[in-house]
């Protein structure tokens, strides 16, 4: 019985020796005197006492206890001093810091507009960046004389295989393999023949719209652009829609969004107009339909596009699209 | 496509501002670009009147004048010879703002003073160049504002319109007059020429017109005048045409451009006598033919081309250019005018082809309009008699064998409605058709022939919508959606693999797929896809991997001091290609490191990444997507990787992808000296061996025991060969083995190679005893020692 509080001393007053600054004191005390230190050990292990020696155990073990207790604050004590007196920290250094990434800002962006539509209830679709001709052009109502090829100058591979021009023909995909009702975005990088300079980039992204279902009307389309545009740039972003020609829809429109920038009072970024060009929208053209194998009798449908790239820089007042993809870190770091 | 405000004028009688007008049109999809004031404003000019002109005393060429305005007189020095006493003129005192950008001050011009300066056209931003000072021809009240009275009478607005390409019918100013009548409602003026033919000759006995290729030109009609005289237009059709932006020539190439931008119809003049027979014919061009246009150039001619002719030889392309064998000269006296209808299509392709864009090609590919070819013949044969002296022989030879029919449409009220979720009825819908001059018989819609983009229901459900204005169309503010529409797997995936390579602190990027030749080329196992036609040699080829577009953003960092680099990117790699179908374009995953291992601090020693860290993120990466069945190999197969410093991950037969070190040649293409550690997975085979659902393992109840050893090995045998080993036969008890140590040195023997190994005991049913653990362990131990022929380190 006094073996045990004797080797407990011993062992507290040995250790005690080791201690060399304050860091070494915390598992000293958590050996000796925590909840599961040699102390309370001991008394865990009284049970395994003659009934008759156990309350001078208990005693002689609590004495022991506020002994070991006293020491170990004078310890406390003696080596906070010392701490004080030498080598502290000095906080004001730097840290030492880890590698921290983040997403790039045109793929935020992309992101945001995703999840703007899938809370719309939109679901997120994926297509080929080399397409053929068909899905680019001619399921669009677009055949090889028409004129709108001309405003979609087109980089190929061969005479009928060709970088896509837009995201368009995610919408053919679809609709060629899944029965409306219809209600999908598709983002993606598209391609054309430009020179690179400060707004266009010979290749770029969009996000492609289609809703397809009995009774869909343009009133709709109206309706989730302007929603989109609330939720992206804010409630006070009016939206405008101007009448304008895409081979693949009828009645078709280009949209706006009143400038960001002024407020729609005009500016140079806006070129003093008030407004900022987004994209093109509209109705399904009934020929887009019957190539695809949808009913135009019993369905209609909207389509939108959007450019990523267009919005990404209307959000961070980026002026030239051709930093997006120099990946310059100083400018990653940013977003 | 530019007008003028007063052109139009011409037609419509509106009381809408420019601002208002630009605003209309743009509403209804003629989007006014730009509207721009004809005469540039300026101030402190004034109508004065010349008292005095008189020799400069030390100058020739100079005057010395005296201006008399409502204030008082002026001294006024000036240069131009046309300035006499008794004239009157615009005088921009000391303080004026002229066009040209000059505030005008006070001078001393060869010892005599000059307190202000007399005009002319030019320094009023009236004209190009001027001769001399502008001398009014009307007695203006002295002092009278200069600009203002300019304003009133000469002020007009340039608007610069975009025309979507199905608008053929707004490349004119009568086409928008016809869009500005419906906009603003007031009536649309019609155009009625009443040609004076004073010749007694008729153009049937003087020549002989054919059409050999009538589906490349369903009508052609020509005149002939006689007896013109060339010279230069007169100054209000030359300052008409250039506003709108065309150079004036003389008055017969003005002429037939004049009717062009009013009614929109190209007119071509041939000189009457350079055509032999004189007889045109129309035909298809012959494969290999040759013909020199008016610019001077000869051009190769595409097959199919529309080509007109006379009885021996090409004189014009039809609808693009004429030759110039034919064209009207100084010495030209009668002229054939052509006026003909050519089928939009091969306009179009045979521009293209032969890369030649004219203001009369633009207009025939759009589709113009087939019955205004008499109409345009006739006012530019009428002004040919005002403005050239002409004398118009009798009659049009009009050659027209298939007259082309209007669209009918029936009028689906039910169906307008329902495309733009209006209510419409019958009455309104017609009202807005019969504005923009479509005729309404029943239930029938009559097109006319300049409107041929209309011809289904929904062209009329957009003219309705464009009259209405889309602004004053409902939207809808909620929508009935399906709630089970499907998600797509695929953006799921890419999400939870994009998600994780965040988690481990890399930086994305987005690198270009379009990469110049030596990159595809370093990187491609078989030939890269090649762009026909590509922007520049810079982006000729798609990438085969995404470390093409990788390495270039790494190369750009380094040159630009950004040293320590860790990136990941996602996106397609265009791999193989059969020249038939489509490309395979699977997705890629590639992460690329260079640099410090540690971002550089005070507390922080340098060291370079090595192949083990590139290692460590492969192998978390694919634990923390868990992929659970893989294996390691050694990969001396790479094109772009270092052969002793590559790995390949492969799950069964399937090759996930390779990691190491880029291989100095490839980082050489790129301008890297730097080592750059990469790996690069397929994601399409990757998703096939990831277990996206995923069921809860329960974390052990009982603690484990581990023990250690240090072992002794002969410097061939590899880590992975020992694990192996201990795992396959350290008992199902073992839970884990960990190396902690490699050693190689002076202090074991050479050609040996010290491993530290940890191996982990666990049981799931209880707490294994000491002694129990150092039996299992003894037993590996003794079983590796002997397989291995290895000793204990002590
Ligand atoms: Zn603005």
């Amino acid at each position: 019985m006094n073996e045990i509080i004797e080797k407990i001393r011993a062992e507290f007053l040995q250790d005690s020796k080791a201690i060399k600054s304050l860091k070494d004191l915390e598992p000293f005390r958590v050996k000796f005197l925590g909840r599961k230190g040699l102390i309370s050990s001991a008394f865990d292990r009284m049970g395994e006492l003659p009934k008759e020696e156990r309350p001078l155990f208990g005693k002689a073990l609590n004495e022991l206890k506020k002994e070991l207790e006293a020491q170990y604050q004078e310890l406390l004590n003696r080596f906070k001093r010392a701490e004080e007196k030498g080598h502290r920290l000095d906080l004001t250094l730097p840290g030492r810091k880890p590698f921290a990434g983040g997403r790039h800002p045109l793929l935020k962006v992309a992101d945001e507009i995703k999840d703007i539509f899938r809370g719309l209830g939109f679901s997120i679709e994926d297509g080929p960046e080399i397409e053929n001709d068909f899905y680019n052009f001619e399921a669009l109502n677009i055949p090889k004389t028409h004129p709108a090829r001309d405003m979609q100058d087109t980089l190929y591979i061969t005479d009928d295989i060709l970088l896509r021009t837009h995201t368009s023909p995610v919408q053919i995909r679809v609709m060629k393999r899944q029965k409306p009702p219809i209600q999908m975005i598709a983002p993606g990088r598209v391609y054309r023949r430009d020179t690179p300079d400060a707004s266009h980039s010979p290749f770029f992204h969009q996000v492609e719209g289609l809703v397809v279902d009995e009774g869909i009307t343009f009133a709709d389309l109206k309706g989730v652009i302007q929603a989109f545009a609330h939720r992206m740039f804010g409630k006070d972003v009016k939206v405008r829609f101007r009448p304008s020609f895409f081979p693949f829809t009828e009645p078709s429109a280009e949209y706006d969004f009143s400038c960001v920038f002024c407020g729609g009072k005009g500016c140079r970024v806006c070129k003093n107009t008030g407004w900022m060009e987004i994209s093109g929208a509209g109705m399904v053209h009934p020929n887009v339909f019957k190539a695809a194998g949808v009913d135009p009798e019993k369905y209609t449908g909207y389509a939108f596009g959007m450019g990523i790239d267009r919005i990404a820089m209307i959000k961070y007042a980026i002026d030239d699209i051709r930093i997006f993809f120099e990946n310059d870190v100083r400018f990653l770091n940013q977003f | 496509m530019k007008v003028t405000y007063r052109w139009l004028k011409e037609f419509v009688d509106f009381k809408e501002t420019p601002a208002e007008l630009a605003g209309m049109l743009t509403e209804a999809g003629l989007e006014v670009e730009e509207v721009e004031p004809r005469i540039k404003p300026f101030t402190d000019v004034v109508v004065g009147y010349v008292n005095k002109a008189e020799k400069h005393p030390n100058a020739d060429k100079l005057s010395v004048c005296e201006v008399k305005t409502d204030e008082g007189t002026y001294q006024v020095i000036c240069g131009a010879p046309n300035v006499k006493q008794g004239q009157y003129v615009p005088f921009a005192k000391v303080g004026a703002q002229l066009p040209i950008g000059i505030k005008l001050k006070k001078a001393k011009i060869r010892g005599v003073e000059s307190f202000g300066m007399i005009c002319s056209k030019e320094e009023l931003g009236l004209e190009a160049h001027s001769d001399g000072i502008w001398a009014f021809d009307k007695e203006y009240p002295l002092g009278a504002d200069v600009y203002r009275l300019l304003e009133e009478e000469y002020q007009d607005w340039i608007f610069d319109i975009a025309i979507t390409p199905n608008r053929g019918d707004c490349l004119s100013v009568y086409g928008i007059a016809r869009e500005v009548a419906a906009l603003t409602g007031n009536p649309l003026k019609p155009i009625q020429v009443k040609v004076e033919e004073a010749s007694s000759e008729r153009v049937e006995d003087l020549v002989k017109i054919e059409i050999h290729d009538t589906e490349g030109c369903p009508r052609y009609a020509g005149r002939i005048i006689r007896n013109v005289k060339i010279a230069p237009s007169p100054e209000w059709m030359q300052q008409k045409l250039e506003a709108v932006g065309l150079r004036p020539i003389n008055n017969i190439v003005d002429i037939t451009n004049y009717v062009l931008m009013e009614l929109g119809h190209p007119l071509h003049a041939f000189d009457l006598a350079t055509l032999s027979g004189p007889e045109i014919h129309v035909r298809a061009s012959k494969p290999g033919e040759r013909f020199v246009t008016l610019d001077d150039k000869e051009r190769i001619l595409p097959e199919n081309t529309v080509m007109i002719c006379d009885a021996e030889k090409a004189v014009a392309i039809g609808g693009i250019m004429g030759g110039q064998n034919s064209e009207v000269s100084d010495s030209t006296q009668n002229i054939f005018l052509e006026s003909a209808y050519f089928k939009p299509e091969r306009i179009a392709t045979a521009s293209k082809r032969l890369g030649l864009s004219t203001d009369a090609s633009q207009r025939f590919e759009r589709g113009t309009d087939p019955e205004n070819v008499v109409r345009a013949i006739d006012r530019a044969a009428q002004l040919m008699v005002e403005l050239a002296d002409g004398e118009v022989v009798q009659g049009i030879y009009d050659v027209y064998p298939q007259p082309i029919k209007q669209n009918e449409i029936p009028l689906n009220t039910e169906r307008i409605n329902r495309i733009l979720g209006t209510d419409f009825d019958k009455e309104a819908i017609r009202q807005k058709l019969l504005s923009i001059q479509l005729q309404v018989k029943g239930d029938r819609v009559i097109v006319p022939t300049f409107r041929h983009d209309l011809s289904i229901v929904e062209d009329l459900a957009e003219e309705v919508a464009r009259l209405t204005g889309y602004s004053n169309l409902p939207a809808h503010d909620r929508a009935t959606i399906p709630y089970d529409m499907p998600i797509s797997e695929h953006e799921r995936q890419m999400r939870f693999f994009r998600e994780e390579l965040l988690a481990l602190g890399l930086q994305e990027i987005f690198t270009q797929s379009m990469v110049k030749k030596e990159e595809a080329f370093a990187f491609a196992s078989e030939e890269p896809i090649k762009i026909k036609n590509p922007v520049s040699d810079d982006m000729a080829f798609m990438r085969p991997s995404l470390l093409a577009g990788m390495l270039k953003a790494v190369s750009h960092n380094l040159n630009r001091n950004n040293r320590n680099l860790r990136f990941f990117e996602i996106g397609r790699i265009f791999t193989h290609f059969d020249g038939k179908n489509i490309p395979t374009q699977p997705y890629s995953l590639a992460v690329v490191i260079t640099g410090n291992r540690y971002l550089p601090a005070w507390n922080v020693s340098e060291q370079w990444v090595d192949f083990y860290d590139i290692k460590g993120y492969l192998e978390t990466f694919l634990r923390k997507i868990f992929l659970d069945n893989y294996q390691i190999i050694l990969y001396d197969k790479s094109k772009y990787m270092t052969p002793e410093e590559t790995i390949a991950i492969q799950s069964g037969d399937e090759l996930l992808g390779v990691g190491g070190r880029i291989h100095p040649d490839v980082c050489a293409v790129f301008d890297i000296e730097h080592p750059v550690f990469a790996f690069e997975l397929n994601v399409d085979v990757l998703t096939k061996h990831v277990l996206f659902e995923r069921q809860y393992q329960p974390i052990p109840k009982f603690p484990y025991s581990e023990r250690d050893i240090a072992l002794l090995l002969d410097e061939g045998i590899t880590a992975a060969d020992v694990v192996e080993f201990v795992k396959k036969n350290g008992g199902s008890l073992l839970q884990s083995v960990d190396i902690f140590d490699v050693y190689q040195g002076d202090k074991i023997p050479a050609g040996k190679r010290s491993l530290g190994l940890r191996l982990r005991y666990q049981s799931a049913e209880r707490t294994l005893s000491d002694r129990e653990v150092d039996k299992y362990f003894r037993q590996i131990i003794n079983k590796t020692t002997k397989h291995f022929s290895a000793s204990l380190r002590k």
